[in-house]
């Protein structure tokens, strides 16, 4: 595995190189926020970032996105697949959890049987470059209770680590190693692999915020008609900000829009949270009211993902922890179910 | 890679209205790319996703049988825009159809069984499915004695008349149609599905019953065959909920940690006792 280290201030400079080959999605600041976006001429990116306000799983699974086009005829609707136009492209430095969401995503967008074509060619034409936590951004962090670590290489094809006053860069991955030559020669001593191994020691244990994630799966197993549901949902808006801003959230809506004689079929993200996601047709609605949809949403993480993909789907990064307006918490909801 | 989420072309070739109030429609669709049709290659019990541009998709049972070569039959109650849209097509028209999807009804499962099929209303599609697949040549020795249970709220509603008529003129299928209320014309049983199945009494011996069916009639069906001696294994059924993708990724339709677009939408009692009671 190729190590090397280059100079703090070196980072942007090296992401802006990069445009010239590859559409490079880098954390820019937009008024308050932070966000992954495609880096533009006169754009500069912004890497001493807590996290981003969006999880960047939109640069493989877009808010909205084609899926195919279609024309009218006399003879009626004739259709055309989207041709593919996933761009070479880097994603830039991205926190570790949400580099682990994309392995996560991996398991049921590319599963066996139905592979879906539209994020699989994004996800393959992506090189992602995670920027470790050397300290953890938040208090609400808890990354380490399911799975993951502040500094991590999961999911990603090389990772940033700063120690010091330079970065090690490591490429774990043939697609990493490609993009060896953005990074200068200056090989990493052992002294650099030491000061990185002290320093994700001391980032792990940084993270005091913990959640019994493993615990509570054979608990869910047993209690579907706990009572327990009936106390979370009180105060819940639906407002859908906890699974738009997951990063493992990947329930989506299609839908048609016609303009004149061409039209789309497109497929926009949508939400457990929303009353109609599953109303039917005849008016029924499995899940009739907001108690049901949390139940899915956490046993979905917690239980089915599991059951499905022997995978708990969280990467602790407190999204929703820190965004719900009414302040619901997903650690406290486990916390209690571990305690049924 | 066949992309999931493209349809193939196929032209209404016939419209058959099924039902006097005329909501109720068959849909016979051709390929119009004959080699999508090797590629539609399905078992009953699957489904497949109507696609109308500009409208969008809408999940329907197939109702022909894989034995019905050259085309694929949908019967489509019209409830909602696409079913609607769908109603309003004419003969000719080209749209989209995606599949098969799903599992199926189990003829693995099946086979060397006596089989008791039982539908009710416009959920008798995928079972007519089933049964013109066991009873062609090429199968019918395959699965021992087919009795079939078959209600509607009137005469008016019964799907699939003149095939009724035929089946009920074979020696090796045992039909049993009946009415909630009949009307002048009616000569035919009289009565709720469950309390023919009382009547019929089909044996538990070697036997699977595949029940499809509104709600109401499937929790007054199955007390009568757990009296009847059938066991949760052996009572087969097919599960709705709404869908999208069809594929297990829109996150919608799962039932527990099974999709029912995927995992099902058939289950056995036995296996949807394991299940949440979530649909």
């Amino acid at each position: 595995m190729e190590k090397c280290l280059i100079k703090k201030d070196a980072l942007a400079g090296i992401a802006k190189k990069m445009t010239e080959n590859f559409l490079v999605w880098a954390p820019v600041k937009k008024e308050d926020n932070i966000l992954f976006v495609p880096l533009q001429k006169g754009t500069e990116p912004f890497f001493a970032y807590l996290n981003s306000k969006n999880a960047p799983k939109n640069v493989f699974f877009p808010h909205t996105e084609t899926m195919m086009k279609y024309t009218r005829t006399e003879k009626g609707m004739v259709f055309s697949e989207d041709e593919n136009k996933a761009a070479e492209s880097v994603l830039f430095g991205v926190r570790p959890c949400d580099a682990h969401s994309f392995v996560l995503l991996d398991k049921l967008f590319d599963q066996e049987k139905y592979k879906d074509g539209y994020y699989i060619a994004k996800r393959q034409k992506t090189t992602v470059i995670s920027l470790a936590c050397v300290k953890p951004p938040y208090a609400s962090c808890f990354c380490t209770s399911v799975d993951g670590e502040p500094v991590s290489s999961e999911g990603a094809d090389i990772l940033l680590t700063d120690i010091g006053s330079y970065y090690l860069v490591e490429f774990f991955t043939p697609k990493g190693e490609k993009l060896v030559k953005y990074f200068g020669d200056t090989k990493a001593d052992t002294a650099a692999e030491t000061k990185k191994n002290e320093i994700a020691a001391k980032a792990k244990a940084a993270i005091t915020s913990k959640i019994p994630a493993h615990v509570v799966k054979p608990i869910l197993d047993k209690n579907f008609d706990n009572p327990f549901w009936n106390t979370i949902h009180g105060k819940c808006l639906a407002c859908g900000t906890c699974t738009y801003l997951c990063p493992t959230c990947h329930c989506f809506d299609i839908s048609d829009e016609v303009k004149g004689t061409d039209g789309v079929r497109i497929r926009s993200w949508d939400s457990c949270m929303f009353p109609m996601f599953t109303k039917e047709t005849s008016g029924h609605n499995p899940r009739p009211s907001q108690k049901e949809r949390w139940r899915q949403r956490t046993m979905h993480k917690f239980k089915y993902y599991v059951d499905n993909f022997n995978a708990i789907s969280c990467v602790g990064c407190g999204r929703c922890v820190m965004y719900c307006p009414v302040n619901i918490d997903i650690r406290k909801i486990i916390e209690d179910i571990s305690k049924l | 890679m066949q992309n999931p989420y493209i349809p193939y072309p196929v032209v209404v070739d016939k419209i058959i209205t099924e039902v006097d109030t005329k909501d109720i429609k068959t849909f016979r669709f051709k390929f119009v790319n004959p080699e999508d049709e090797a590629k539609y290659s399905y078992i009953p019990g699957q489904f497949g996703e109507l696609s109308i541009y500009g409208k969008g998709e809408s999940p329907i049972g197939i109702a022909s049988s894989p034995t019905q070569k050259g085309y694929v039959e949908f019967t489509v109650q019209k409830a909602g825009v696409v079913t609607s849209a769908l109603h309003e097509m004419e003969e000719g028209t080209v749209m989209g159809l995606r599949g098969p999807l799903g599992n199926s009804w189990p003829l693995e499962f099946l086979e060397g069984k006596n089989i008791v099929i039982v539908g009710g209303g416009f959920a008798f599609t995928t079972l007519r499915s089933l049964i013109n697949y066991m009873i062609h040549d090429d199968n019918r020795k395959r699965f021992g004695n087919i009795t079939v249970i078959y209600g509607a709220r009137n005469p008016g509603l019964l799907l699939y008349k003149d095939e009724l008529t035929e089946w009920g003129k074979r020696s090796d299928l045992n039909l049993n149609v009946t009415v909630d209320k009949g009307d002048a014309n009616w000569k035919g049983r009289e009565g709720f599905v469950p309390a023919v199945c009382k009547e019929v009494a089909p044996s538990k011996e070697n036997a699977v019953a595949v029940i499809c069916g509104p709600p109401v009639m499937i929790r007054f069906t199955l007390p009568v065959f757990f009296d009847l001696g059938f066991s949760k294994e052996n009572i087969i059924t097919s599960l709705e909920m709404r869908m999208k993708c069809g594929v297990g990724k829109c996150g919608r339709c799962n039932v527990g940690s099974k999709y029912v677009c995927k995992d099902g939408p058939v289950f056995s009692l036995a296996e949807l006792d394991k299940l949440t009671p979530e649909y």
